[in-house]
């Protein structure tokens, strides 16, 4: 066989292949499907160089054969707001044909490893769109729930018009199942999204999420991510700032327990000037957890007037807790504000003597500091509930 | 027979292996107001460590006890719920915690059950309002971002709020302009005439005798060197606001 020296051969012997038969029909067909998951196989995940303790191989990850059926999996959709259409991907794919092109895909999101397989099984889902200076009210709610032994491909779009408002909140649930979802997130001029996402799927779970942002002119885009569940997490975040007056945000939270592994990538890349960014990363580990973070903040050479800020926090709390924080500034212009203040460490003696000064036991007193370290960043996430929601998942790690 | 009161006998403490109390005695009496006054590294700071039990603070010899009990048996929050309080000079911000939900876990374990939620927000409202604090105090990160006279209220609204047995206050009054010193006087002086704290016993640590001109003082101590120089009435505070420490220094050398 001939081989060109760009293309890669991909047998399609993988027992997904024939998986793909139960996904027949929209949002894409056969051949686009058999495409993506080609390209899952034959691209690499970027993250093929570990930390020297990191056990977990990113590139080997892929879900058993037998747990993948279109059938698996559901998606419950809240959404408050009458003038906002939240529905299922079928349903966008065919009563919003028009809209749901200029999303799907446009983020470019199939072209990465883990956006190409969830492209591959698209069809759990949830489309939500905004029209022009529509601001809607309430949170549209997107609640996937993966049973044990499945495995879902949970795919949340977001298209919001010039003016728009809205925030989206993703969680996904569930037992011991494979996630590997996407997110996108397609703006108009001066729109404002933003979208948070809580994942807590069972203990021996494994979630591969790849989010997305496509803001447009003056639009402002702001992630909240908590990846809390599952034995391995691994988080992809992309900002694309290509509209001047962009604002971009990302927040993540992580807190890896017991043999967690938690993989978190964000990157913004300011691709013209006049826009801003703010990342705030907050992450701990306990007990034999361990978590990767990789922060890229991209200046291109002609992006001037661009200001970018970077702050991540670990706090390690056990001897055999790790957290490899990755801070890489790429800053191409000369005319830029770029701040970046990074730190890992134990908990603050002077802290619990504090605290344990008023009476409080030291554990406690030692809960609440961690607890409250992670306070700054569960601010960030919409609704009372949510935070709440958060919190005690992370209380219930460190008890 | 427990005797009342806190009672520090031939205390000795060292940190990093230097000593620097070489034997302290005094006992502070309930309801009564001691002075601790000296100049800067003479070992007034270092006392209230001992006593509160910092880490760093190893106590080599002596005893330190509350109304009978072993303080320096006892883990630093066993010796704040058996009545022990201290108001530090330089106290830990610790962004992610709200001061009204420490205030609530402080007082919850100093003195358990006693308050309901809503009666708890009254009371803390009102001692705000004695120490010219803003209500949105309770929602901000404790400490965090605080400026020094910020950190001196909210140390003595703790005070306030948890109306110990015992109070260390350790250099309150530095730092802090008239009003807030007059302030922070106000909400200590509320706290003596109130049910709660007319019992308390007080152990001011200062250099200056601003402080002792707005809570009078019963007993007056000045430590140089690692230990009580001289012991006096308020008159001694005054004498040392006139002549300085360095009288004293000399009178004690030529006794000695």
């Amino acid at each position: 066989m001939l081989k060109t020296a760009s293309s890669v051969v991909v047998a399609r012997t993988h027992g997904l292949y024939d998986r793909l038969a139960s996904f027949e029909g929209a949002p894409l067909d056969r051949q686009a499907r058999v495409a993506a998951l080609d390209r899952f196989f034959s691209t690499r995940s970027g993250r093929e160089r570990p930390g020297r303790y990191w056990r977990v191989d990113l590139e080997g990850i892929a879900p058993a054969v037998e747990c993948v059926d279109a059938s698996f999996g559901t998606v419950r959709i809240v959404n408050p707001n009458a003038r906002v259409v939240a529905c299922d991907l079928s349903t966008a794919a065919s009563a919003h044909a028009d809209l749901f092109a200029q999303v799907f895909g446009a983020t470019g999101v199939a072209q990465s490893k883990f956006g190409a397989l969830a492209t591959a099984f698209a069809h759990l889902g949830a489309f939500v769109y905004v029209s022009a200076d529509v601001a809607a009210a309430e949170p549209v709610m997107v609640t996937y729930d993966a049973p044990d032994g499945t495995a879902i491909f949970p795919y949340t779009l977001v298209l919001a018009e010039r003016g728009a408002r809205v925030t989206v909140i993703e969680r996904c649930d569930g037992g011991n199942a494979f996630a590997c979802g996407v997110s996108e997130i397609v703006t108009n001029e001066g729109a404002d999204v933003t979208f948070a996402t809580v994942q807590q799927l069972g203990s021996e779970g494994r979630a591969v999420f790849t989010r997305r942002a496509a803001p447009g002119r003056d639009a402002t885009v702001t992630w909240a991510d908590a990846q809390l569940g599952a034995v391995l997490a691994a988080c992809d975040i992309s900002t694309a700032v290509t509209n001047p007056g962009t604002h971009a945000g990302v927040t993540a939270l992580f807190f890896p327990n017991a043999r967690q592994h938690v993989d978190v990538v964000s990157t913004i890349d300011h691709l013209v000037g006049d826009s801003t960014s703010e990342t705030l990363v907050k992450s701990a580990a306990v007990d034999a957890g361990q978590a990767r973070y990789l922060g890229n903040i991209r200046i291109a050479p002609h992006a001037q007037g661009s200001d970018a800020s970077l702050r991540d926090d670990a706090l390690l709390l056990s001897p055999d807790a790790h957290v490899d924080s990755v801070p890489a500034l790429e800053i191409g212009a000369n005319d830029v504000k770029a701040f970046h203040g990074a730190t890992v460490g134990a908990l603050d003696a002077e802290q619990i003597f504090y605290m344990t000064t008023r009476g409080i036991e030291r554990d406690a007193a030692e809960r609440m500091i961690a607890l409250g370290f992670f306070e700054p960043a569960i601010a960030r996430f919409p609704t009372e509930a949510l935070r709440e929601r958060i919190r005690a998942a992370l209380a219930a790690k460190l008890s | 027979m427990t005797e009342p009161g806190l009672r520090i006998a031939d205390l000795h403490c060292s940190v990093a292996g230097n000593e620097i109390l070489k034997g302290i005695d005094l006992t502070v009496e309930s309801g009564r107001v001691h002075a601790l006054m000296g100049p800067n590294g003479s070992g007034k700071s270092t006392l209230a460590f001992a006593l509160t039990g910092h880490p760093h603070y190893d106590v080599t010899k002596g005893s330190a006890r509350l109304d009978g009990e072993d303080l320096l048996a006892l883990a630093p929050d066993k010796r704040a719920r058996a009545g022990l309080f201290l108001s530090f000079q330089y106290p830990a911000a610790i962004p992610g915690i709200k001061v009204a939900n420490f205030l609530h876990a402080a007082r919850q374990a100093v003195r358990p059950g006693e308050l309901a939620p809503a009666k708890f927000r009254a009371l803390l409202l009102e001692k705000m309002d004695t120490l010219g604090m803003d209500p949105s105090f309770m929602g901000r990160y404790l400490n965090d971002g605080f400026s020094g006279g910020e950190k001196k209220r909210l140390e003595m609204l703790q005070l306030a709020v948890i109306a110990p047995k015992y109070a260390i206050l350790d250099e309150t009054d530095s730092g802090l302009d008239v009003d807030a010193l007059k302030d922070v006087c106000d909400s200590l002086n509320a706290l003596r005439a109130s049910e709660e704290g007319r019992s308390t016993g007080f152990l001011i640590i200062t250099h200056y005798p601003r402080i002792l001109q707005y809570v009078i003082p019963d007993v007056v101590h000045v430590m140089i060197d690692g230990r009580i120089a001289k012991t006096g009435g308020r008159d001694l505070a005054h004498r040392i606001e006139e002549q300085g420490y360095d009288a004293i220094r000399e009178e004690v050398a030529a006794i000695a």
